[in-house]
């Protein structure tokens, strides 16, 4: 669970907004994620290339996430196996709706990471490892109460396991 | 402590909390809207919730398809009425208006109070001194369900705004020109808290549209104080005195009015800078700037003149109650007489839920808050940022006009 192996990485450049990552209209079509991830980063496809791989770690440059609470464009990004995202900086809600839903979003400087890189990222001790390479990376530590949200499998699982947030 | 800090001390019943802090808060009011209940919904029906923590501090709007486009956003909405009618919290029918334009005016937003809202624009209770939170479904949901929400405690920075800008320049223009000039990561993830003449000075739809616009600048809440006669409270913004690291300072004398070009409300430029280019279809409205003053500023420009005949122009009214007191100030008369199409009121137009959507290779202007390729529906479109005044005078002359001819 605190230890991810294996990810590849996918780059996509500059601020990129929750708009970017899923259009807002579709939501107000569909509640199924795998539906809504064959919409993932649609409107900037020019810049952000093939469609995802199962297994992603995807890499941003900026700030990640700008702007929509809309918590579909991360559960779009689950529905597509992504595993991860590495980013200098988050928009705080996007932010939230990752590790509610139980998916990482770590805050480090990602100079250095390409396309296709296979890394492995260790939660607890705050480093990324690209060992074909030989180069890693650290990044701040993640505070427990987001630990816990993954070891539940994020926040409504840890409501329905503990009957509450204080349990 | 800043404001925030002060809210959720008292909310957790701890004496002092500090940036950084990660901790469980009750809340006063959560509310939703539209576009999002299917999706909270979903999370109550596998669960098998099927009860809120307190249906009278619960609200749900139909904002963003007033007038359903098609069968699926038809069948979403029927699904979200349903859900909404079957836990007995407040519901606001499609036709009141926009969730943030509807809190303020039926006293969702009071001083000291923690909102929860399922729209980025919730921030905009911070024009009441309200923590206005906007979340996603599933921090929504649970705050539906238990009155509670997890919090890291933000940072907080304060904005004090000096001068007077130009006669034809508005809280919108303010907003952009900060957006242009400070990084993205300057108020990141902080507590925003506004100070200063200019802000003390702003009428109450001039400062909602400053606190709907703290998440542009990547604010996670934002406080202003109380203007236009409100009272002022122990939640107003006390800035550190004199000059302090944490206090951004800007001056807006003479400022003249701004655009954002397409695809960043932060790709900003004076009004002359772009002025010119040719425009395709005007909008006036969004949770930013639909309110009445909104409206009388694009009347008073349409006022006896006729939209350019190559323009789409549409003006759509924040909530019913603006549109009815525009009724009666006979603004909605002008500027249906002047060729502008005058909609019911709500907030589809940015996400391309409710229309009109721009054609492929449009150039639109538009008052709301985001100009991301694919608002309003068509990633082949190109939006335009700016006040009301810019837009009814591009409505006219079908361009951007130059500042001198604004007058």
């Amino acid at each position: 669970m605190n230890n991810l192996q294996g990810l590849r990485v996918r780059c996509v450049q500059g601020v990129i907004s929750t708009d970017d990552i899923l259009p807002a209209r579709y939501k107000h079509m569909t509640t199924n994620p795998r539906e809504l991830s064959t919409h993932l980063f649609e409107n900037i496809g020019a810049r952000f290339g093939a469609p995802l791989t199962p297994g992603s770690a995807i890499v941003a440059t900026d700030v990640f996430g700008v702007g929509s609470s809309r918590e579909q464009a991360v559960s779009a990004l689950r529905a597509a196996d992504v595993r991860a995202i590495l980013s200098p900086a988050f928009g705080e809600i996007l932010y939230r709706n990752c590790w509610n839903l139980g998916l990482p979003a770590l805050k480090l400087d990602t100079s250095g990471l390409e396309d296709g890189d296979l890394v492995d990222i260790d939660l607890v001790t705050g480093v990324l490892r690209d060992p074909l390479k030989g180069s890693a990376w650290s990044f701040a530590h993640v505070p427990d109460p987001l630990l816990r949200l993954l070891r539940c499998g994020g926040l409504i699982p840890m409501v329905k396991e503990f009957g509450g947030l204080r349990g | 402590m800043a404001i925030v800090e002060t809210i959720l001390a008292e909310h957790t019943g701890t004496k002092h909390v500090q940036p950084g802090d990660m901790l469980i808060t009750d809340v006063d009011r959560v509310y939703v809207q539209d576009g999002n209940s299917p999706t909270i919904a979903k999370i109550f029906g596998e669960n098998e919730w099927d009860r809120v923590f307190d249906p009278k501090r619960v609200d749900i709007f139909f904002d963003h398809s007033v007038l359903a486009p098609d069968v699926r956003i038809a069948d979403r909405l029927r699904e979200a009425e349903a859900f909404a009618d079957a836990l007995g919290v407040n519901v606001h029918r499609a036709g009141e208006g926009i969730s943030h334009v509807v809190a303020l005016e039926c006293g969702i937003y009071e001083p000291g109070t923690i909102v929860v809202g399922a729209d980025s624009h919730t921030c905009t209770g911070g024009v009441s001194q309200a923590l206005a939170l906007g979340m996603g479904a599933s921090d929504v949901a649970v705050a539906m369900r238990t009155g509670s929400v997890w919090m890291r405690v933000p940072e907080t920075r304060w904005v004090r705004v000096r001068g007077k800008p130009g006669e034809r320049t508005r809280a919108k223009d303010v907003l952009l020109r900060l957006l242009g000039i400070v990084k993205r990561t300057e108020f990141l993830s902080t507590s925003l808290e506004w100070c200063g003449e200019w802000v003390e000075g702003l009428t109450l739809d001039e400062a909602c549209t400053v606190a709907n616009m703290a998440v542009e600048l990547g604010a996670t809440c934002t406080f202003l104080p109380s203007t236009e006669g409100r009272e002022p409270n122990r939640y107003s913004p006390k800035p550190p005195n004199g000059s302090h690291p944490a206090v951004y300072e800007l001056d807006v004398s003479e400022m003249g009015p701004q655009v954002a070009r397409p695809h960043s409300p932060a790709d900003v430029m004076g009004v002359d800078e772009c002025a010119g280019q040719p425009i395709d279809y005007v909008f006036i409205g969004s949770c930013a700037n639909s309110r009445l003053s909104d409206i009388r500023d694009a009347a008073t420009v349409l006022k006896g003149k006729s939209v350019s005949r190559k323009v789409h122009c549409v003006v759509t009214p924040g909530s019913r109650d603006i549109f009815v007191r525009a009724l009666r100030e006979g603004l909605v008369d002008v500027l249906v007489q002047s060729g502008a199409i005058v909609t019911p009121p709500g907030c589809g137009a940015c996400v391309g839920t409710q229309g009109s959507i721009p054609a492929s290779g449009a150039h639109v202007f538009s008052t709301m808050n985001r100009n991301f390729q694919g608002r309003m529906g068509n990633p082949s479109a190109s939006i335009w940022l700016g006040s009301a005044v810019t837009a009814a005078h591009t409505a006219v002359f079908g361009r951007i006009p130059f500042e001198r001819e604004m007058a």
